[in-house]
């Protein structure tokens, strides 16, 4: 790591491509160590990207170690830095701090059905699951995916859809809220789409990231309808931190730090202060 | 606690050496004291010792000899430059500058030698280690001064310190009648004191017992009081300005962003933040936890008494230093002792 924790690694957009309604993925080659400090990241995890000269922002990484060589980020175009991030074209650069946080535990999940439940830009950090568990069928039990959009032009990752589907034991499910005229999947809240799915909670853990109203809405019913133990109902959470390393005090969720406590944690670490999350 | 130990050396000195040694560490490093600066009292670079409020010339605003704001400002600055960015075409190139002058600070008040030490939890001890307040603590020797009396709105005796607190400084100088006490407390001050000059003394502090002005709540009796109606209450008068923040000696929330020097060239800073701002948790696309005043001001209060003290590791103890700063620059009168108070009154 460099000495001052702060300085970003330097990293070239080899690609650059929409995703969804002003949400692009963006492919990062890292230079000079920030190749090695990207060696292995896990499932999970995040990093900062700075737009130079407007600022950094956190991220959820997008896509699996083993799908490398690229740290992969999708980015929805909401602030001034993500605004900056979407200006930029292939052969930009970006800067890029991490790999920061904890990370789904995919070695404990070997074995189980996962459920996989993501609402809009919240699809990202559930990608490397997704793709992790692909590269690793064997190793787990069935692969669902619920995954929700307020309309059709906000889902993203649409094109690999086809291989997810195409995987064995592996089920996909979509639902948008305001659909158009050419949606034939399912319509309404993620919450009606896992009603009618109704995963069992049998040998399973659920993974979950969205808005956090969709959070706080998708693990209740987990748990108070499906019922599912809390502690097999993870999330990864999201705040605007601005160190990503425990100092700067801006992500707390009671005595936890999301940044170095989570982004990933099971609803039994944080049911009760989730109410001050939303 | 923080009394000095009788086995360490003492020596006694009077106004005029202390301030020719003053004078002498002015001349070889930066020497930081408090002086007043348009009638407020601030830890500021002086260039000799005659520029140093003393206590005996306290102004009214400051009786007890504390500064408006904290030490913290020396070790961890309102805005700091993390690195510089320059552009040119598709080309980044980044530089950073770390801090290395030697400064001694002079007249640190028990209360803020304690407020260095709780940052010491989050920026040294727990990693990654934040090199640029790492670089200033370990070039900066701490001179403390007993307090000469309490303020109104002191209270460092009910989260453990006291006025002669000399735990937390490198050298600790005692006012007495005869001169000035000086013990050295670390190796560091040791450094700093001149060989044979000084007159040494058997004479040790008779340290006066403080009594705890109230009884602060435990730690672990705050997560019940989560929910209480009071925080609602309490907040109603709160202005969200964040000055408590601004002169809490331990307060270090931060904001990080890119400021433009000119076309190409930037610095990324890190500035002074606060979590009873409004749009302090605001994230891209609008949405903003925390949004009631309540909430956030009891965020504040659980920081201090219960959240770092988990967070950092600091056991039993407060994050607070009892220093009275946010209850006297308060401009609507929301008082940390009151809730402190409240907090221990049966349901």
């Amino acid at each position: 790591m460099n000495e001052n924790p702060m300085l970003p690694y330097l990293g070239k957009l080899v690609e650059v491509r929409d995703l969804a309604s002003e949400i692009k993925l963006f492919r990062v080659e890292m230079l000079n160590g920030g190749g090695e400090a990207f060696k292995s990241f896990q499932p999970g995890q995040f990093a900062f990207v700075s737009a130079f000269g407007l600022g950094e922002a956190p991220f959820g990484i997008a896509n699996s170690c083993g799908r490398g060589p690229t740290v992969d980020f999708a980015v929805a175009r909401l602030g001034s830095v993500t605004t900056g991030l979407h200006e930029l074209g292939e052969g930009d650069m970006v800067g890029v701090r991490g790999p920061l946080g904890n990370w789904f535990p995919m070695k404990k999940f070997k074995g189980k059905n996962l459920i996989v439940l993501g609402g809009g830009i919240g699809g990202a950090p559930l990608r490397p699951v997704i793709q992790h568990v692909l590269d690793h069928r064997a190793d787990f039990g069935t692969l669902t995916i619920l995954w929700a959009a307020r309309h059709p032009s906000l889902l993203v990752f649409t094109e690999e859809y086809n291989e997810w589907r195409a995987a064995p034991d592996t089920y996909l499910h979509l639902t948008v809220d305001n659909p158009d005229e050419k949606w034939d999947q399912n319509v309404g809240l993620i919450t009606q789409l896992l009603e009618k799915v109704t995963p069992s909670p049998e040998n399973s853990v659920t993974i979950t990231c969205g808005p956090p109203i969709m959070i706080h809405f998708v693990t209740k019913m987990l748990q108070e309808k499906l019922g599912f133990n809390p502690k097999n109902n993870y999330v990864t959470l999201e705040a605007r931190m601005h160190c990503g390393m425990g100092k700067c005090g801006r992500c707390n969720l009671g005595e936890k730090l999301i940044c170095v406590d989570g982004p990933v944690f099971n609803m039994e670490e944080v049911g009760g202060l989730l109410e001050t999350y939303l | 606690m923080g009394k000095p130990d009788p086995d360490k050396k003492h020596w006694l000195i009077s106004q005029s050496e202390l301030e020719s040694w003053l004078d002498g560490i002015a001349n070889a490093r930066t020497l930081i004291a408090p002086r007043l600066e348009a009638g407020l009292l601030l830890y500021r670079p002086v260039t000799k010792s005659d520029e140093i409020a003393w206590n005996r010339q306290l102004p009214r605003s400051s009786p007890s000899g504390r500064p408006v704001l904290s030490v913290k400002e020396i070790f961890f600055p309102p805005t700091e430059v993390l690195f510089s960015i320059k552009k040119t075409g598709q080309e980044i190139h980044l530089a950073e500058s770390f801090p290395d002058w030697e400064t001694v600070v002079f007249g640190v008040r028990p209360c803020d030698a304690h407020g260095v030490k709780l940052l010491d939890a989050l920026f040294l001890d727990t990693n990654p280690v934040d090199s640029f307040y790492a670089r200033r603590r370990e070039n900066t020797t701490l001179i403390g001064l007993t307090c000469q009396s309490l303020e109104s709105t002191c209270f460092c005796t009910s989260v453990g310190g006291a006025p002669d607190d000399a735990h937390d400084v490198d050298i600790m100088l005692i006012e007495t009648d005869e001169g000035f006490l000086v013990e050295a407390v670390t190796e560091k001050g040791r450094f700093l004191i001149p060989g044979g000059e000084w007159k040494e003394t058997t004479v040790t502090h008779r340290s006066s017992n403080y009594a705890a002005q109230f009884p602060v709540p435990d730690k672990d009796n705050w997560p019940e009081h989560f929910n209480d109606d009071y925080w609602s209450k309490i907040s109603e008068r709160c202005l969200s300005c964040r000055a408590c923040a601004y002169v809490c000696p331990t307060c270090r929330c931060f904001a990080v962003r890119d400021e433009t020097i000119s076309p190409g060239e930037f610095e990324r800073i890190r500035c002074w933040d606060a979590c009873a701002g409004e749009n302090y948790r605001r994230v891209a696309g609008g949405h903003k936890p925390r949004a009631e005043k309540g909430e956030r001001l009891r965020n504040r209060f659980y920081c201090k008494f219960y959240y770092y003290p988990e967070q950092y590791g600091l056991g039993t103890a407060s994050a607070c230093t009892g220093c009275g700063r946010c209850i006297e620059v308060c401009p609507a009168g929301v008082d940390i002792t009151e809730v402190l108070i409240d907090l221990e009154k049966p349901a």
